[in-house]
């Protein structure tokens, strides 16, 4: 496996410089508003009109109490006005509502399907620079993050239309409504402003003590057995949950300040609009405008303190944007290219020619020539760091090397097809991840699903069929229901490559958790009852390293020397190899 | 644990009546808020600005600031009340998953501690809230337009209550595609999280097609789920357009009535600013608020609370005969300080285990009796059960058939609990001192002079002084995996139970370390306890009386020698250590016993003897120390 870079720790930051040109995530947000565009145009068209609703109709409700206050006969078609308003921004509404679900939801699984597509078809190469945590973050997270853009930029033109048509309604009214809500509305916000200290600080707490309990339990949970033998869950209880108290106390805290800031936010709203209503009122006495006029004030204050759902709107495309960044990094990986050509026929001879690879800058392999005569097996060892693991990765196509050529019975591997070159080469790891439903979906991942038959095949030669047999439900165990040593964990990984590999089988340090007996037993299997018969076995163990035909001995990404086990042996630098064993 | 959630629920509310009372109490002055706002409005009018009377207008405008500022405390005061009811939620949610976590071990409750109990206590938070706020300014709207004319009431109260029985309809269904569509999101996680995880796999597999198809059903299974909540949401806007908006054509269409029956203008503006300004953004944020939070709430609460698909069965299916003799859980003297307790003698009785009904058995028909102060190790390959016969020994799992029997008690009930402890390979250490972690396993503090006994004993004295004396705290994550088992080890030691169970307790020391703890917890403070050893190298069986080798059907027990000549398995396996890079290490043993096998010497008068499925070999009890060995 290609490593990972460490210079960025743990966690990559999101901005990490990408070795390419600045990735566009703005061209990502983009393609995703074409691929909607249809029904976001449709979106923006019923929210505008919406809105437009929104701000006839406390002029129009206005106008009706008005000719109803006067008993003007004419009100009955004001008051239809207002029904029809009333009912079409319901409509309206409705249209909007669902228009925008279904196309953040159209727009979520076309970012989802496109970075997938594109992920697979890099491979590895996409893990090499972002951990697999913060990738699914970007694949979840990211594309729902970025999906909102379509429908936001959709909604924009309403969103601003309606606080702004309703300060423009205020000053249609009287230029004196305008003018106190506008001078109103920055002193009041000002004014709370002042008042709301962000009291962060209790939540940080909160998330310590959380934080307390979660290691105490974590800790627990690594000893249950203990835990369950010496009947002292209750005593682990009491321990894990002795910061519970302060959490809650923190807790109280949390929701206090918030009753301060919430309190705070219920009055901004209520007070500008008791302020135009006085405005309004003192307008009204002096018979300045109707009654219909103070009522259609009123509401046209409420609307237009709509102007803080903009900064919301705002928020959101800055998130889309950014979540389409880190999109786009992904999508900046080359994918892996195959060739056309089917597999000659031949006995799985690998050869490499000059291969070097390198690593974060700087070489890990240089020079390596090797042929792996079909039907033969060889052994790869050198200390860790010595370039095993990316020589196995090489092997089989994992990773391209940076020079030189990897080839299969003649055929670079580049040249051949995805399916001939996954059909002839199977991987094994010291970690494999498993992935299907159940156990047995696990063993039958790869280009095609071999049958249950060859699959409890190729467990047997694994030495997997008798636990995977005592499992709850055999091969059908839902694989959350099989919880697996890390033994287990290999012989399962080796059973996939068994029951797929047609050539060659590459084994990257795949037996490392085995009893010898087992190891010798699968060793036995590999000889007799699987397919693919030239193998490349990543070795720590001298007695792994004993049974192949040949040994690779790489030092500092060179080959130091190759031969068999038994003539190296003799070499104390080579025997030092397998010293921390 | 399973019983409706809506009424666990309710059971809870019923116990926190106090905090809701006062939720409720400050909610209702908050109510007072939303009464003033349209009452002064209609009063400014009538007795004020239409009336001519600017400055009456005024007063009235400022008495509403006033209930402004008033509504504004209560709802600062209704947080807290909230508090009284959430935060309760929250620390019986959190104990509820420390409880199982413990259980079940189960490594994946700490993000459901951290992540899925904050959702449960953001969303009931949100629904109080929601509902609350609700009720409370209808009610506030509804009695002002009482106040100001009943008409006006009759007139709006019909459109709401159909509008609200509309919703009501309607929020079951809704909150069922709510709940779709966060299972949907959780399952796109789950699997994208495995493929990410799995790249590389996915790629040397060359399953990429498949996996983008897997995957992909999932996106568009959400993306389907999604669409199908964004239709029933439209039935939200039908309530909301009933509930809120029908009111208010309804307030027109009757205006000329309403203003015959003596209704005023200034009521009839105080009707429909109750209706715009307060009835309708609380009906707009309970349509919307009320299923989401209501949904996230229900699945995450059921998915805290469902018991989680775990591999184990439950303990206790049938304990088959044998189980009588009820009286004696207190008649062991196990705990009783100062008495040395006796071995006692772990017998198998035809035991079988399987971790599934449609499983092959992981342990078959064992009878096997291992005598008090007696020593068994068991050996046989990765996988083969060995584990699961230490757990069968401990009372963790229950034998499907046949009986694993304490010092006669069954091994699950809770009187042989005192009689053996267990220590599994992976060693578990807590934060706190040393000295706390050592006497885990007693009651009560442990005199120094005892610790400092078993960490001879067991020969972690250079740990000690490393780590800075027994009230040292101790910090799980710095210690090696080796250190922690001699923290095990010693913690053992100490224990007063007369039979130890070590399963690969060992296996991260050296050989010699593992002989020497092997040794102590052998001889123990007390006197000889029986010790069963799940043996990571050939050596530790060389230390027992008997070895049992598990290998399915061809499970052998006897002595080292003897097992040489008749188990092929055990050949290898004894066999593995000789080709080890340091044989002698490995082999060494105290006991001097021949480590070659050489079948057929003279003295070597091991013979198998048919018992049950388990072939027994039984050779000479001429051990060094003379002591009892085992057999029947």
């Amino acid at each position: 496996m290609p490593r990972r870079s460490t210079t960025g720790g743990a966690a990559p930051a999101p901005g990490r410089a990408p070795v390419h040109a600045a990735p566009d995530g703005d061209r990502v947000l983009r393609g995703a508003v074409r691929q909607a565009a249809a029904p976001a145009a449709v979106l923006g068209l019923a929210t505008l009109l919406s809105a437009g609703a929104g701000l006839l109709l406390p002029a129009a409700l206005g106008r009706a109490l008005d000719l109803l206050l006067a008993r003007d006969p004419g009100a009955g078609r004001h008051v239809a006005l207002c029904a029809a308003l009333i009912c079409g921004a319901a409509a309206l509404d409705a249209v909007a509502d669902l228009l925008g679900g279904t196309t953040a939801a159209r727009s979520t699984a076309y970012l989802r399907h496109r970075l997938l597509r594109h992920v697979l078809a890099a491979g590895p190469r996409v893990t090499a620079r972002t951990a697999p945590g913060d990738l699914v973050t970007r694949l979840v997270g990211n594309t729902a993050d970025a999906a909102a853009a379509p429908a936001t930029v959709a909604t924009a033109a309403a969103t601003a239309a309606g606080p702004l048509g309703a300060v423009a309604a205020l000053g249609i009214i009287s230029p004196w409504l305008a003018a106190a809500f506008l001078a109103g509305a920055p002193l009041l916000f000002l004014l709370l402003r002042s008042f709301a200290r962000a009291s962060g600080d209790c939540a940080a707490r909160y998330q310590r003590i959380q934080g307390d309990i979660a290691g105490r339990l974590a800790e627990a949970v690594t000893g249950a057995r203990t835990i369950a033998a010496a009947g002292t869950a209750g005593r682990e209880r009491a321990r894990v949950l002795a910061p519970l108290g302060g959490l809650s106390r923190q807790g109280h805290r949390m929701w206090r300040v918030q009753g301060r800031a919430g309190a705070r936010a219920v009055t901004l709203v209520p007070l500008l609009q008791i302020t135009v209503l006085a405005v309004a009122g003192v307008l009204l006495s002096g018979g300045r405008i109707s009654v219909g006029d103070l009522l259609a004030a009123s509401r046209y204050a409420v609307l237009a303190t709509g102007i803080g759902m903009l900064t919301g709107r705002i928020g959101a495309l800055v998130r889309a944007r950014a979540a389409g960044r880190r999109i786009a990094e992904v999508l900046a990986v080359p994918p892996v290219r195959h060739g056309g050509l089917p597999l000659p026929p031949g006995p799985g001879t690998l050869e490499l020619r000059g291969v070097g690879a390198v690593r974060d800058g700087r070489p890990v392999l240089s020079g390596i020539d090797l042929v792996v005569p079909g039907g033969t097996s060889l052994a790869v060892v050198g200390r860790s760091g010595s370039g095993k693991s990316v020589l196995a990765a090489l092997a089989g196509r994992l990773a391209d090397p940076d020079t030189g050529t990897v080839a299969l019975d003649g055929v670079p591997l580049p040249a051949l097809s995805h399916d001939a070159l996954r059909g002839a080469v199977g991987h094994a790891f010291e970690r494999p991840a498993l992935l299907g439903a159940t156990v047995g979906d696990a063993l039958a991942l790869g280009v095609t699903d071999p049958g249950r038959e060859a699959v409890v095949a190729a467990a047997r030669a694994a030495c997997a069929d008798g636990f995977v047999r005592r499992l709850p439900e055999g091969y059908d165990t839902p694989r959350a229901a099989a919880p697996l040593s890390g033994g287990e964990a290999q012989r399962l990984g080796l059973a996939r490559a068994f029951a797929h590999a047609g050539r060659v089988l590459v084994l990257d340090d795949a037996t490392s958790g085995l009893d010898s007996p087992t190891e010798r037993e699968v060793g036995r299997a590999l000889a007799h009852d699987v397919a693919a018969r030239t193998r490349v076995v990543v070795a720590r163990r001298a007695s792994t390293a004993a049974r192949a035909d040949r040994v690779a001995w790489l030092e500092d990404g060179r080959l130091r020397a190759t031969g068999p086990h038994a003539e190296l042996w003799h070499l104390p630098e080579y025997r030092a190899v397998f010293g921390a064993d | 644990m399973r019983t409706e959630l809506p009424s666990a629920g309710l059971r809870f509310l019923a116990a926190r009546r106090r905090a809701l009372v006062r939720l409720a109490g400050w909610s209702a002055l908050e109510a007072g808020h939303t009464f003033a706002l349209g009452y002064a409005l209609a009063h400014a009018l009538d007795g004020g600005f239409l009336a001519g009377r600017t400055g009456a207008g005024l007063a009235w405008l400022g008495a509403a600031v006033l209930a402004v500022l008033a509504g504004a405390l209560s709802t600062g005061r209704t947080y807290p009340a909230l508090a009284s009811v959430v935060e309760p939620l929250r620390d019986a949610l959190v104990r509820r998953v420390v409880t199982r976590a413990l259980h079940d071990g189960d490594g994946a409750a700490v993000s459901r501690l951290t992540h899925q109990v904050e959702i449960a206590r953001d969303a009931f938070a949100g629904l109080l809230m929601v509902t609350r706020s609700f009720v409370f300014t209808a009610a506030g709207a509804l009695t002002g337009l009482f106040v100001l004319a009943p008409a006006l009431l009759a007139v709006v109260a019909g459109p709401l209550l159909l509008g609200l029985l509309l919703f009501a309809a309607t929020l079951r269904a809704l909150a069922r595609r709510q709940e779709a569509f966060l299972v949907a999101d959780e399952e796109i996680a789950r699997s994208l999280g495995e493929v990410c995880q799995g790249l590389r796999d996915v790629a040397a597999a060359g399953a990429e097609a498949r996996v983008r198809a897997e995957a992909g059903a999932l996106i568009d299974a959400q993306r389907r789920a999604a669409g199908a909540l964004a239709r029933w949401s439209v039935a939200r806007i039908a309530a909301l357009t009933v509930a809120g908006r029908l009111p208010l054509v309804l307030l027109l269409v009757t205006a000329p009535w309403l203003l015959d029956r003596g209704v005023t203008p200034g009521s009839l503006v105080g009707a429909l600013a109750y209706l715009t300004q307060s009835l309708l953004p609380a009906l707009q944020d309970l349509v919307r608020g009320v299923g989401t939070s209501g949904a996230r709430l229900t699945v995450v609460v059921r998915r805290l609370l469902s018991p989680a698909p775990a591999a184990s069965p439950s303990p206790g299916t049938d304990p088959g005969p044998g189980t009588e003799g009820g009286d004696l859980p207190t008649a062991r003297p196990a705990r009783a300080p100062g008495r040395p307790p006796r071995g006692a003698e772990l017998a198998f009785r035809g035991t079988t285990f399987a971790y599934g009904p449609h499983s092959a058995p992981a342990v078959h028909d064992l009878t096997l009796t291992v005598p008090p102060g007696g020593r068994l190790a068991v050996v046989g390959p990765s996988g083969v059960g060995k584990s699961t016969l230490a757990g069968l020994a401990a009372g963790l799992l229950a034998p499907r058939s046949g009986e694993v029997l304490l010092g006669g008690l069954p091994a699950d009930s809770p009187a042989a609990r005192a009689l053996r402890l267990l220590i599994p390979q992976e060693a578990y250490v807590f934060s706190g001192t040393l000295a706390d972690n050592l006497g885990y396993l007693r009651e009560g503090r442990v005199p120094q002079g005892e610790l400092a006994d078993a960490v001879e004993a067991v020969g972690m004295l250079r740990l000690v002084g490393r780590l800075g004396g027994l009230d040292a705290p101790v910090v799980p994550g710095e210690l090696s995996a080796g250190e922690r088992q001699q923290i095990a080890l010693a913690r053992a030691w100490l224990s007063p139970a007369p039979v130890a169970l070590l399963d690969e307790a060992t296996c991260h020391l050296d050989a010699a370390a593992e002989a020497r703890a092997e040794d102590a917890l052998a001889a123990g403070p007390h006197g000889r306890r029986t010790l069963v050893v799940i043996a990571h190298r050939a050596a530790s069986a060389l230390r027992a009386d008997r070895v049992l080798v598990l290998d399915g059907p061809r499970t052998v027990c006897g002595e080292h020698a003897g097992l040489l000549r008749v188990s092929p398995l055990y050949r290898d396996l004894a066999g593995d250590a000789a080709d080890r890079s340091d044989p002698a290490r490995d082999l060494r043993d105290p006991y001097r016993v021949d480590t070659v096998a050489r079948p057929g010497l003279a003295g070597d008068r091991g013979h198998v003897v048919a018992h049950g499925p388990v072939g027994e070999v039984q050779t000479a009890r001429d051990l060094p120390d003379g002591r009892t060995l085992g057999g029947q």
